[in-house]
Parts: C-alpha cells; sequence; structure tokens
C-alpha cells in the first residue's frame, strides 16, 4: 500500500526540519509532500537544503489549496492512500502505519486520528467547539465521530479522486460530514498528539469564528445542496 | 417626485457616469464591467428627466410617494449587482486556486525532468 503524507506548511521554519526528520525515520516506507504555501520565511529554504520533497504555491493560499495540490499530486502519483500531516509537529508519525492498516482491513474511505479515543479529549474552547461538530455531525449524517476536528485525517484512493476533482472540499469536518452522509465510510482509530513544536498556527480569533461559522453553517445547511 | 429629488437623480447620474468614464480613459476598467453602470446612469437621468414614468409605475404597483418606488428601484439594481458580483468573485477565486495549485505541480514537474 502506497501511503503519501500531504504536508502543508506556511511559515513552518522553525519545526519543519524535525517533523520531516522524524517521519522520514519512523516511516521509511511513506513518501510525503510538502506544500509550501507562500511562505514568507526560510520553510522554502529548508525544503531546498535538505532535499525535502516539495512544491512551492507562488502565493500564500490557505490550508484547503495547499491540500488539495497534495490531493492532486497524489492522485496523479497513484497513491492509495494520503494522510494530512501537520508540519508543526502536533501529528506522531508513529500512527500512519496503523491508520493505513485500518483503511484497509476495514475497508474506510476516511480514517481519523482520534485524541478522545486515545483518553486524550481536547480540553477548554477547543473541546467546546469540537462537541458542537460532533453532535451536528451525528444529528445530519448519523455518523459518531469523537474527535472531528482532529486534523490527521487519511483518504482511500477514491476519496483523493473526489478531492483532487472536487469543487470546495476543504480538509475539514463539514466535508467529512458530507462525504459520510453520501455514503463514504467513516472510522477513528485512537492517537495521541503533541503541542505544536514551534512556528504560530493558522488559528487567530477571527479565524476561530470564520473556521466555526464555516463548518457549522456548512454541516446545517450547505450540505443538503451539494 | 420633488425637485430636490429630481436634481439630485440628475447630479447622481451625472457623477456616476463621469466617474466610470474616467476609469475607462485610465483604462482600470474593462468595458463589459461598465455596462451596468451606464445604464444605471442613464436610468437615474430617465427618472429625473420625465419623472411621469415612475409616477405612473408607482400608482400602478400601489406605492404612495414616487420617491419610495424610484428607492425600491435603485435599491434592486444595486443588490442585483451585488449578488452577480459574489458569483463572479466566487468563480475567480476557484480559478485562482486551480491556476496556483497546476503552477507549483507543473514547476516541481519541471524540476525533476531536469534531473
Amino acid at each position: 500500500m502506497r501511503i503519501l503524507a500531504i504536508i502543508p506548511a506556511y511559515n513552518e521554519q522553525d519545526c519543519l526540519e524535525q517533523t520531516i526528520r522524524s517521519l522520514e525515520s519512523m516511516c521509511p516506507s511513506i513518501d510525503y509532500l510538502i506544500v509550501n504555501d507562500g511562505s514568507t520565511d526560510d520553510t522554502k529554504q529548508i525544503c531546498e537544503r535538505n532535499h525535502f520533497s516539495h512544491v512551492n504555491l507562488p502565493v500564500n493560499s490557505g490550508l484547503s489549496v495547499g491540500f488539495q495540490t497534495g490531493m492532486k499530486y497524489a492522485d496523479r502519483h497513484g497513491y492509495d492512500a494520503a494522510v494530512q500531516f501537520d508540519a508543526d509537529g502536533q501529528h506522531l508519525p508513529e500512527y500512519i502505519i496503523p491508520m493505513g492498516n485500518a483503511l484497509e482491513e476495514q475497508q474506510a474511505d476516511i480514517v481519523i486520528a482520534s485524541r478522545t479515543l486515545a483518553g486524550e479529549a481536547p480540553a477548554g474552547a477547543r473541546g467546546a467547539g469540537s462537541k458542537i461538530i460532533s453532535a451536528l455531525i451525528r444529528l445530519t449524517s448519523g455518523v459518531r465521530l469523537t474527535d472531528p476536528t482532529s486534523g490527521m485525517r487519511m483518504y482511500s484512493r477514491r476519496m483523493i479522486g473526489e478531492f483532487a476533482k472536487g469543487y470546495d472540499l476543504t480538509p475539514e469536518p463539514d466535508t467529512v460530514a458530507l462525504l459520510a452522509r453520501k455514503g463514504c465510510k467513516v472510522i477513528e482509530v485512537p492517537a495521541r498528539m503533541q503541542e505544536r513544536q514551534g512556528g504560530e498556527s493558522y488559528f487567530d480569533f477571527t479565524h476561530v469564528i470564520a473556521y466555526m461559522s464555516r463548518v457549522c453553517f456548512s454541516i446545517l445547511l450547505f450540505q443538503w445542496f451539494r | 417626485m420633488s425637485p430636490t429629488l429630481r436634481a439630485l437623480c440628475v447630479i447622481g447620474s451625472a457623477v456616476t457616469f463621469w466617474l466610470i468614464i474616467r476609469r475607462v480613459k485610465k483604462a482600470s476598467v474593462r468595458i463589459d464591467d461598465c455596462i451596468f453602470w451606464i445604464v444605471f446612469s442613464f436610468t437615474l437621468l430617465v427618472i429625473a428627466i420625465f419623472p411621469d414614468i415612475p409616477a405612473f409605475l408607482a400608482r400602478l404597483f400601489g406605492f404612495i410617494a414616487t420617491s419610495n418606488f424610484v428607492f425600491l428601484v435603485v435599491i434592486t439594481m444595486l443588490l442585483m449587482r451585488e449578488f452577480t458580483n459574489t458569483l463572479k468573485i466566487s468563480k475567480l477565486n476557484s480559478r485562482l486556486d486551480e491556476l496556483i495549485e497546476e503552477q507549483a505541480l507543473q514547476a516541481k514537474e519541471n524540476e525533476q525532468d531536469e534531473h
């Protein structure tokens, strides 16, 4: 089974190298692609200096575009599965192979690495947001997800095609809800995660509001027309 | 329609016309995108010069005052424009994303061919 780890990176000079080194040593059988999303720091230079597999988006375009670029690459190079993997060191590479096994054994379309199943539910405002999204997904698609906001998700061959050619498919929980309702099999496996190891998050206050309103409206309203 | 409103319509029409023509001269707007503003400017002018037309239509649709009808016409025109603009921007964004993705992947392919 050929797996591609898609690693969107926007200004991740502080932790990218460490993330890739641990990915390479833990999972030598897995290919990866860093999608440098128009970074203004040394992300690009780090990729070039270390000969990391990467593409450079000419301008900063956001997570969705970065991720779709990775999915197009996976589609054109015939990968069997692709996993969304954070550049900041939050995601641990040792869970990639178990996710791939779960995908294959259970014939799933999407495998989510769940912190909750590993006994580490996100707390505070993040936890509350996560619970609201869980409830909305359960309400609308009947699928029970314990950690919908987990950014570590693996997608099957079929899903790679969907994302590569699809319109407005974000790598976010609302898309998972949409695909689940359309009959895709979504499962979760327990996984621990780390605190981000450096750099800054995409998520400041305005992004959180934009994220929550998009996800909630999308799940409650727009998915019925897509 | 009061003389004041008629005068304001003429001024609005003239200002709109002047602004858009100035942009055409500066080559900072495409002709296709001007059509709406020229029609808008012309509509205001017609309303100001022939107030009997909006007055007739206002009575026909049961408006108490002609001015209310004129406001509604202007608001409707602008809302329709705003809606089509949203569609257009959305389409442009998708196309731009598509180009960015293709450019990035293409650059990688080219680089690999060179090695």
